[in-house]
C-alpha cells in the first residue's frame, strides 16, 4: 500500500490545530513515513493552484481546521472536499464554529466598523473598508466576501469525521492517524479521538451532592481543589461535553473548569441548552425571587454555555431587529 | 502586464496573498500584500466577563 | 405585518394545566388556533433543548404550562421548570429573542378563561412582533 495522501487546511483558524500535529514530536516522522502531505500552508509551500491540479478523490484524508467565515474558506472547503476521499472536521472550529463563532453574537457591520475605524488603535485616514474588488492602476485585486454568519464545516460540505478539541490532543491525533492507516475507522459521521460519554465520567474530582445556592466567577471564591466545580458553584461544562480529551482531563487537572471545547456528548443537539438545563436543575431553591437572584449571578450565559459551539447550536446566531 | 500571484503565503500563521504586477521590461511595477481574513476578536470580546478573556484570546494565534 | 400568523408551540402538563385547557373548552372560552399543543407529563420534563429546537424549526413563540407552585403532581417538577426557564430566558435575551416569545404559566382547573385569554394575548403580541427570523 502506498503512502497515504494528506491535505491540511485552515479556515478561520489560529493554527493551534496544525501545531497539535507538529506537537506529535518525533512521532511526526512516523506520520511522515506513512503520509504524503500534498497541502499544508503552515508548513509547506503548496499553492491553491496546486490543489486545483490534484485529481478528484486523490487525497486520502483532508484535515480541515478553522471555521467557515468568508467565501475563501468556503471555496477551499468545497475544493478540498472534491479532491479528498475523507474529509475530517479537525478541531473545535471546524466541528462547532469554535471561538471565532462568538462573532455570531455581533453584527457583521459592527465588526467591520470597529476593526477598520472605531478601535482606539486604528488610524483610518482615508476611511476605507476592505472591498471584494479593488481597482488599482495595474489591474484588479480580490478579497473574499466576509459572511454574515460564521459556519461549521458541515454546514458547507459533507463531513466524514469529527476530531474535536481546542486544540485536539496530539495523542488523539496519532490514534486517529493510526486508525486511518490500519483501516479501522468507525462508520461515517463519527466523532473520533473521543469517548461516547460526558466528561464527568472521566473526571477525577469528588462528587457529593449537587445543590447550589449561588454561582460564582472563579476569582470570587477560594475553591476546594478536589471537589466537583459545579457543586461549589463554579460553572463547568463537563455534563454537556464529550469526554476523551486526556486522562485525567487536562483542564480539570489544571484546576480550571471544563469550557466545553470537545462539543456535546452523543445525542445532544444543542450543547448550550443542555448545559443550562443542568445548571438550572442544581439550583437549590424553591423561592422564585431567590431563584432569580441565583441566576443573576450567572454572567454571560451565551458566552459560557456556547463558548465553542455557537455556530453549531440550534439558533446559530443572535437575531438582530 | 504580467501578474505573479502568491496564494496563499505559507509557513506562517494566518492567511495572506501577494499580487505582483510586472511591467513590459519584467521589472516589478507594483506589489500588493493582502490579508483575506478577519475574525473580529476585537468586537466579540467586548462585554465578556474579564476572567474569560485569557481563555479566548490565546485562540487569536495558536502558534 | 400583513397576513402573518404566529406559530406558538405549547407544552402543557398532564395534570393541572391539562384540566385548565379542558376547562377552556367546556366553558366555551375560545383561543386562537395559532397554539399547537403538545402534552407532556410535567412542565419539569420540558428540556430547554426541546424549546430551542422548537424555535429552530419555525416556532415564533413557545408557551409552557404547568401546575401552580406547590401543586405539582410530582411535587417538585414545576420548580425545575421555573429554574431552567429563568436561565433559558436570560440566555435567549442574549440571542436577541424578544421576551414575549417564551412564556411559562401556571394554570389550574379553574382557570380555563384565563388560559384562553393569555393565549389570545400572546398571539396578538407575536402578530405585532413578527416572525422569528430564520437563518437562510
Amino acid at each position: 500500500m502506498g503512502k497515504l495522501k494528506f491535505a491540511l487546511y485552515w479556515g478561520a483558524a489560529c493554527g493551534g490545530c496544525d501545531v497539535a500535529v507538529v506537537d506529535t514530536h518525533e512521532k511526526l516522522l512516523d506520520i511522515a513515513a506513512a503520509a504524503d502531505i500534498l497541502f499544508w500552508p503552515i508548513a509547506m509551500d503548496f499553492k491553491y493552484h496546486d490543489v486545483e491540479e490534484i485529481a478528484d478523490k486523490h487525497v486520502d484524508v483532508c484535515l480541515f481546521s478553522g471555521a467557515v467565515r468568508n467565501s475563501e474558506n468556503e471555496h477551499v472547503a468545497h475544493l478540498l472536499r472534491q479532491k479528498s476521499k475523507v474529509m475530517v472536521a479537525f478541531g473545535a472550529c471546524a466541528q462547532l464554529g469554535g471561538i471565532p463563532g462568538l462573532a455570531n453574537e455581533k453584527r457583521r457591520q459592527e465588526i467591520l466598523d470597529y476593526v477598520y475605524h472605531g478601535s482606539p488603535s486604528t488610524v483610518s485616514q482615508k476611511g476605507v473598508y476592505p472591498q471584494e474588488t479593488t481597482s488599482v492602476p495595474e489591474g484588479e485585486l480580490r478579497l473574499p466576501k466576509f459572511y454574515d454568519t460564521v459556519m461549521t464545516l458541515d454546514q458547507v460540505v459533507d463531513v466524514d469525521y469529527y476530531l474535536p478539541g481546542c486544540p485536539p490532543e496530539s495523542a488523539r491525533i496519532l490514534e486517529v492517524v493510526e486508525a486511518i492507516v490500519t483501516g479501522n475507522l468507525p462508520p461515517k459521521g463519527a466523532v473520533v479521538g473521543a469517548l461516547d460519554k460526558a466528561l464527568c465520567d472521566s473526571c477525577p474530582r469528588k462528587r457529593e451532592e449537587k445543590k447550589v445556592k449561588a454561582f460564582y466567577r472563579p476569582q470570587e471564591i477560594l475553591f476546594d481543589l478536589e471537589r466537583c466545580f459545579l457543586e461549589q458553584g463554579l460553572i463547568c461544562l463537563g455534563p454537556a461535553t464529550r469526554g476523551g480529551c486526556s486522562d485525567p482531563p487536562r483542564c480539570i487537572r489544571s484546576n480550571m473548569p471544563c469550557e466545553g471545547c470537545y462539543g456535546p456528548p452523543p445525542d445532544v443537539t444543542d450543547q448550550g441548552a443542555k448545559m443550562l438545563s443542568a445548571v438550572g436543575s442544581i439550583i437549590d431553591s424553591q423561592d422564585p425571587s431567590e431563584i432569580k437572584k441565583v441566576i443573576d449571578g450567572i454572567v454571560d450565559p451565551l458566552g459560557t454555555f456556547y463558548r465553542f459551539g455557537l455556530p453549531a447550536s440550534a439558533l446559530r446566531k443572535k437575531r438582530f431587529a | 502586464m504580467k501578474t505573479i500571484s502568491i496564494d496563499p503565503i505559507t509557513r506562517l500563521e494566518g492567511h495572506g496573498k501577494i499580487e505582483i504586477f510586472l511591467n513590459d521590461q519584467g521589472d516589478v511595477e507594483n506589489a500588493y500584500f493582502q490579508v483575506p481574513e478577519l475574525r473580529g476578536f476585537e468586537v466579540f470580546c467586548l462585554g465578556r466577563p474579564v476572567e474569560v478573556l485569557p481563555r479566548i484570546v490565546p485562540r487569536i494565534c495558536g502558534v | 405585518m400583513d397576513n402573518f400568523e404566529p406559530k406558538i408551540i405549547g407544552f402543557y402538563c398532564s395534570w393541572s394545566s391539562q384540566m385548565g385547557v379542558d376547562s377552556a373548552g367546556l366553558e366555551g372560552a375560545s383561543y386562537p388556533p395559532n397554539l399547537r399543543l403538545i402534552r407532556v407529563m410535567c412542565s419539569g420534563s420540558v428540556d430547554p433543548e426541546v424549546i430551542i429546537q422548537a424555535f429552530k424549526k419555525g416556532a415564533d413563540g413557545v408557551l409552557i404550562l404547568g401546575c401552580h407552585l406547590g401543586n405539582c403532581h410530582y411535587r417538585n417538577g414545576n420548580y425545575s421548570a421555573l429554574r431552567r426557564f429563568r436561565l433559558l430566558q436570560k440566555t435567549l435575551e442574549q440571542f436577541g429573542l424578544e421576551r414575549e416569545r417564551l412564556r411559562l404559566e401556571w394554570v389550574s382547573v379553574a382557570e380555563g378563561k384565563r388560559f384562553a385569554g393569555l393565549v389570545g394575548e400572546m398571539t396578538e403580541r407575536l402578530r405585532r412582533l413578527g416572525p422569528l427570523k430564520q437563518l437562510s
